[in-house]
């Protein structure tokens, strides 16, 4: 990804999550905001562990073939789980709350520790939906579909409405229930109401992101905005705005470093919990260092330099590219896997090599060099001129040398595979570098690298997301 | 409204806790206009009586009537039992008074925006619109507080302690404001405090409250 800015396009592959990001830092702070005014952070630690144990189970529900598999997705199944638990686990300690004796953070702590247990129990009991539900334990905000978007947008713009509708009635019978019931005559309802909506929020949240970034969104920006804000109306609004932002430059900070988004959002989190406080301080000194601090982060955010575009096909005409094959720096052999039984037979049978399969260099090669011509070069690969450069792997430190050595003119591309990863097969994390140089003096003409994950949630087996994202990785590459 | 109907009116009535009765034999009626005081030594049932006489705790018997709907009544606690994790601004804090007329899907109107502000000129704390609610001193959170109860246009003011932990020049503020309150609005005034020199001094009418027991003084003797 060249720029910040580029998040925003809609054609941004990651558009989707982005967008998903966005709507959990915005709508998660207002309900963490209120547990943390009233004193209930907890609830918002153990609801999450909760519904995850919710989600466990109705996967284990469905391996018992108890319920059915549904061919819209586990998504759809595991949110009625986590909604159906929080609800119940809600319920009982509204109940325990009222009627129970004891300290209400101890009940806290013991359901957390029961929902952590139950979720790990769950999944011991379904090993063979353990991927699946660790995947979605995990939230991988990244492997959204649009469908889950359009459900996400739905639940938490739900939210997002009820808490500005009612945002004086929850006020009033949070801060002060007696006042509430004079003039309204109970809080009964709108303790309900709010624990409806972060029920609601909570477990479709842990499904689309995972317990721990939903606990995170819904008590870091809170925190972060309460020391420097005056005013509940500020602090809400705030709160919501860290939380947005900690999403925006977390997606970021993710997808440029290759780091998981969960634990990269939290940590930002933290670090903004950390800034509110040191700039709380220093509002008490000079305004003007605020205005440094916000310069500091503007100019940061726009002054990513544009990546050079690929130069024009008729720049080099009638010279051509040469097309060396994609180097392999990952560490693994990157074959792709066999859809044919009979190949795979054969390998078990030692009559065929695995190193006969097809690898994830090939395919790129073969993308890379369609896509080329496609754009108007005369595409050559190397072992047309020279035979023993069928298996090399060069990089581009080499151009001058084999220009000169085995009489190379225009330019080469070289290719590098640094990672290539999948722990599903909703993407692939990918590091991948790629630069065209000049054959003559090895001058730089074009670079790009891409290090990210490229969703391939169609994908229907471990080939064909292999092939989906090959073509990710070049329309970006190329774009 | 009759000024000779009661405001409230308890006959016979048994307060306390879940079953647990604290004061026993309450019968008082207060009327428009009038300025009690009640007196007594913590934890003696001052609370008790004043939640009973705003419906937050049921009699444990006898009666408890209301001339005019719980929505009229203005009531200060103390301060210090609001929770200072809010981040409410002095004007969040009087708006509040006015949430009961308020519908939830209104846009804050203009009439309520213009009270905010007269209550707070009432007060005297007209300047401190935007402070953080609990940045202020004792006394400058009472005056927001009366002036919280004020915004709900109440037929009585119901004060908890209202001059526990103010300094004197405050507790001075704040008893000139009651005064003028029930003297040129005809507000009626119920508040309790622990400091029987003081009640003596502000009240027309005097309750007394000590081990259970409840009963009126007037000119320093008992009714």
């Amino acid at each position: 990804m060249s720029g910040f800015a580029q998040m925003f396009d809609p054609s941004y592959l990651l558009f989707p999550a982005v967008v998903a990001s966005v709507i959990l830092g915005l709508v998660l702070p207002l309900i963490g905001a209120y547990l943390i005014l009233r004193r209930a952070v907890f609830l918002g630690l153990t609801l999450p562990q909760v519904a995850g144990a919710g989600l466990a189970f109705t996967f284990w529900l469905q391996q018992l073939g108890v319920l059915p598999h549904l061919e819209a997705g586990e998504r759809s199944l595991g949110i009625i789980g986590s909604l159906a638990f929080t609800f119940v686990a809600m319920g009982l300690l509204g109940y325990l709350e009222r009627h129970g004796s004891g300290l209400a953070e101890g009940r806290l702590a013991a359901a957390y520790a029961l929902a952590g247990a139950l979720t790990i129990l769950f999944i011991v009991f379904n090993p063979a939906g353990e991927t699946e539900i660790l995947s979605l334990l995990k939230g991988e905000v990244i492997a959204m579909s649009g469908a889950d978007i359009k459900v996400m947008a739905l639940v938490f713009g739900l939210v997002l409405v009820g808490l500005i509708y009612f945002r004086r009635e929850l006020l009033l019978s949070s801060f002060d229930r007696d006042l509430a019931f004079l003039l309204r005559g109970g809080v009964a309802a709108w303790d309900l109401l709010l624990y409806f909506l972060s029920g609601l929020s909570i477990a479709v949240g842990v499904i689309m992101a995972g317990p721990l970034l939903v606990f995170s969104f819904m008590v870091l920006p809170p925190l972060a905005a309460k020391g420097i804000s005056r005013g509940m109306a500020r602090f809400l609004l705030l709160a919501s705005l860290i939380g947005a932002l900690t999403a925006l430059l977390g997606f970021y900070v993710s997808v440029r470093l290759d780091w998981p988004l969960g634990p990269t959002d939290v940590t930002l989190g933290c670090a903004f919990v950390f800034i509110a406080a040191g700039l709380r301080r220093m509002l008490a000194r000079t305004r003007a260092l605020v205005v440094l601090a916000s310069a500091v982060v503007l100019i940061w955010g726009c002054s990513q330099r544009p990546a050079a575009p690929l130069p024009a096909a008729e720049a080099l005409a009638p010279e051509p590219v040469w097309l060396f094959r994609v180097k392999n720096t990952s560490g693994l052999s990157l074959r792709l896997p066999s859809a044919n039984p009979l190949r795979s037979l054969a390998e078990m049978a030692g009559r065929l090599s695995p190193d006969a399969r097809a690898t994830v260099m090939d395919a790129m090669r073969a993308a890379l060099r369609e896509e080329l011509q496609r754009r108007g070069f005369v595409v050559r690969l190397p072992e047309e001129k020279d035979p023993r450069l069928a298996a090399a792997t060069p990089d581009a430190k080499a151009a001058p040398t084999l220009a000169r050595e085995g009489g190379f003119g225009g330019a080469m591309l070289f290719t590098d595979i640094r990672r290539w990863e999948t722990d599903s097969r909703q993407f692939v994390r990918a590091w991948v570098e790629l630069k065209l140089v000049r054959a003559s003096d090895g001058a730089l003409l074009w670079e790009r690298t891409i290090r990210r994950a490229l969703p391939t949630p169609g994908a229907a087996d471990l080939g064909q997301a292999y092939g989906d994202a090959v073509k990710a990785l070049l329309a970006e590459a190329f774009q | 409204m009759n000024d000779n109907l009661p405001l409230v009116s308890l006959k016979d009535a048994t307060l306390g806790y879940n079953s647990d009765p604290v004061v026993r034999g309450v019968s008082l009626e207060i009327y428009p206009g009038d300025f009690i005081g009640l007196a007594g030594a913590n934890g003696s049932g001052k609370t008790t009586l004043l939640r009973t006489i705003l419906g937050l705790l049921p009699p444990l018997g006898g009666s408890v009537e209301r001339g005019c709907p719980l929505a009229d009544f203005g009531y200060v606690p103390q301060s210090a039992a609001l929770d200072p994790n809010f981040p409410l601004s002095v004007e969040e804090i009087v708006e509040m008074g006015a949430f009961g007329r308020v519908r939830p899907y209104h846009f804050w109107p203009e009439r309520e925006k213009r009270r905010v502000r007269a209550v707070l000129e009432q007060v005297g704390l007209r300047h401190l619109l935007h402070r953080s609610f609990f940045s202020l001193s004792g006394g400058q959170k009472q005056r927001v507080l009366i002036a919280r109860a004020l915004m709900v246009e109440p037929k009585i003011l119901i004060l908890d302690e209202p001059l526990s932990g103010v300094d004197p020049e405050s507790q001075k503020a704040i008893t000139d404001l009651l005064v003028r309150l029930n003297r040129d609005q005809g507000l009626a005034v119920f508040f309790s405090s622990h400091d029987l020199v003081l009640v003596r001094a502000l009240s027309d009418k005097i309750l007394r409250v000590d081990r259970g027991r409840i009963w009126w003084e007037r000119n320093g003797g008992a009714q």
